[in-house]
């Protein structure tokens, strides 16, 4: 106990010395949080419009106005051909292009079926197939209204889509827990292991090896101290989460702090094993660099694990981060309690006495 | 707790890397409160010798005890029993002065008020009071090392082991290092200094010569002078050196 006092106090004057890190530690979780969201936004918006209204009916002008009333949608042309607006399309004025026929209006009112045709652009796929999705909706609600109930016959069927717990499909809603685990990541992951190897750069860790202080001691002096400061960036994310975009207003403040915790004990010691395998900043960072964005990319941070294939769905249960993801979208959009997630909380937990316990025994002071 | 006057006893210590020998079948006695010189070109094997000695690395043979404790088993316990200075200045460079030395009583346990007494009277004896509170970087080469040698004896330890300790300072204040390795003689403390500034041999009681990872001479500088007719211990370093096959 007696030298994990003074090495715990070691690395807090190291750390409030340095002119650097503190300003990290704050602008980190702040510009990540809010600008991140703001930025990397997924939602579908203004998507451009081009109208070939044949009909010039007082019913495709309701159509037309319809569609620019949703938000969604800014009509760019209107075009008398096809071709026209196939051309605007091509020089990417447009994203999609909808064709009104000629006699809807009669049409309609005899009961005949109308067909319109939508075509999206789908270079950028995701707004040409959710716009496509949103135009065709607007479209179907449209014919229905028209037919009034029951339907009349050739109106096409409308699908409403149903999203529960984030009713709005609010991407930030979905961005928001994930960028809050990259704080963590980022803090409780890189920051003790780039202590630890500029301990072996420098040459201070020989002259703590040449010592009788503990290996544990060491370790933990740097677990504990760098667990603290991660929850302390976590806290000011969560409180960006909660205030700013209205996170977590379910509650289950404790499972998130437990859960936080847990993960931040676990990636500080995944740090300092790395750090027992490396000799250089350099070679660190690189390795962190690679399990981290392992960690990102295949954990269901930033894409669901339910989209993935099989096969990488069961490779995701030996990521920790997947349990901690879990434990977060949970209880940030579900309101989950402990019970409904011991599961991931049991996981998560084994994970990390387990890295921790690699980490003790792969330092060695003894070569 | 030692029976005999030896702080270190070195049999057949033997060190590998590879096919590499960088320490050959050594042998050899350190007495208590002697400054022992252990010498050797750059790459003739002291500091992995050294290391082995201080519980940083494993021998791959040969036995060793150092202040009663054998270097294969009990190297936790030499460690507390041993100060060590690194050729590469291996103090906290962004802590203050004061602070290395809270630290380092700290985690050899030195009882709280007996460390501020010896960091006082440490401060005082190097003329670093002035410097206490600015951080240990920014002071000259000559000054880090004077306080490194501080660190490492601050829990007055039984052996303290020097390795190349004033490299790259001047005369003057390799003299003045000199003077902190007697002191602390006086007090006790044995001293193991490897150094390839052959004038500084001098100073020792007894030296090691060592070429090529093997010892080809030990005894007392005088001994060794009169043994290979030479006039300085850098001219029997010179004969014992001219057979080695390593370069630097």
């Amino acid at each position: 106990m007696g030298a994990f006092k003074f090495l715990f106090v070691k690395e807090i004057k190291q750390f409030f010395g340095n002119p650097f890190m503190p300003v990290v530690l704050i602008l980190l979780p702040l510009l990540l949080m809010l600008v991140v969201p703001l930025a990397a936004n997924m939602e579908i918006r203004d998507v451009r419009v081009a109208i070939v209204d044949r009909d010039c009916s007082d019913m495709s002008e309701q159509l037309v106005a319809k569609i620019s009333e949703s938000g969604y949608f800014i009509l760019s042309s209107h075009e008398d051909t096809y071709a026209g607006a196939m051309d605007e399309l091509g020089k990417g004025n447009a994203d999609i292009i909808m064709e009104i026929p000629a006699g809807m209006e009669r049409s309609v009112v005899r009961g005949e079926p109308v067909e319109i045709y939508i075509a999206a652009n789908a270079v950028n796929s995701t707004k040409g197939s959710i716009g496509g999705g949103y135009l065709s909706s607007i479209v179907s609600d449209f014919s229905e209204t028209l037919a009034g109930t029951p339907v009349a016959a050739g109106a096409p069927l409308t699908v409403v889509p149903q999203f529960r717990y984030n009713p709005n499909l609010e991407y930030k809603l979905f961005m928001v827990p994930a960028l809050m685990i990259v704080v963590i990541v980022l803090v409780g992951g890189f920051f003790p292991t780039i202590s630890i190897v500029t301990e072996k750069e420098k040459g201070t860790i020989e002259q703590i090896n040449v010592s009788p202080v503990r290996k544990r001691d060491f370790i933990f002096s740097k677990v504990i101290f760098y667990g603290i400061l991660g929850i302390f960036a976590f806290t000011v994310a969560f409180l960006i989460a909660h205030f700013v975009y209205g996170l977590a207003s379910n509650g289950g403040l404790l499972e998130i702090y437990v859960s936080a915790m847990i993960f931040l004990v676990f990636m500080a010691g995944f740090g300092l094993v790395i750090s027992n395998y490396s000799d250089t900043l350099l070679q660190s960072v690189f390795m962190m660099f690679f399990f981290v964005l392992v960690f990102m990319l295949m954990s269901g941070i930033f894409t669901p694990v339910s989209s993935m294939e099989t096969w990488s769905q069961y490779v995701t249960y030996c990521l920790p981060t997947r349990y901690f993801v879990n434990i977060l979208r949970a209880v940030c959009l579900k309101g989950s309690s402990f019970a409904d997630l011991s599961f991931d909380f049991v996981m998560l937990s084994a994970f990390a006495v387990a890295i921790n316990a690699v980490a003790v025994i792969t330092y060695k002071k003894q070569s | 707790m030692e029976k005999s006057g030896y702080v270190i006893e070195v049999e057949h210590l033997t060190k590998r890397f590879g096919n590499f020998t960088a320490v050959d079948d050594i042998s050899f006695d350190v007495r208590r409160g002697e400054i022992f010189g252990f010498l050797g070109a750059n790459g003739a094997g002291k500091t992995t010798a050294m290391r082995m000695l201080t519980g940083l690395s494993f021998p791959t043979s040969g036995k060793g005890r150092v202040a009663g404790f054998d270097i294969w088993t009990q190297s936790e316990l030499i460690k507390k029993h041993i100060g060590y200075m690194s050729q590469k200045f291996a103090l906290y460079g962004d802590l203050t002065v004061n602070d290395n030395m809270e630290l380092f009583a700290g985690i050899y346990g030195v009882p709280k008020a007996e460390a501020r007494s010896r960091i006082d009277l440490l401060l005082d004896r190097l003329s670093l009071m002035p410097e206490k509170n600015s951080p240990v970087k920014d002071l000259p080469q000559g000054w880090k090392q004077k306080l490194a040698f501080s660190v490492a004896i601050i829990h007055r330890p039984e052996i303290v082991f020097l390795d190349e300790p004033t490299g790259g300072v001047d005369p003057a204040a390799r003299r003045q290092f000199w003077e902190l390795i007697y002191e602390a003689v006086d007090e006790g403390i044995t001293a193991f200094v490897t150094t390839h500034y052959m004038d500084e041999a001098e100073y020792c009681n007894r030296i090691s010569m060592m070429v090529d990872g093997r010892i080809d001479a030990l005894d007392s500088p005088h001994a060794l002078k009169e043994k290979y007719g030479a006039s300085s211990v850098a001219e029997v370093f010179d004969i014992l050196a001219r057979g080695a096959e390593r370069s630097e």
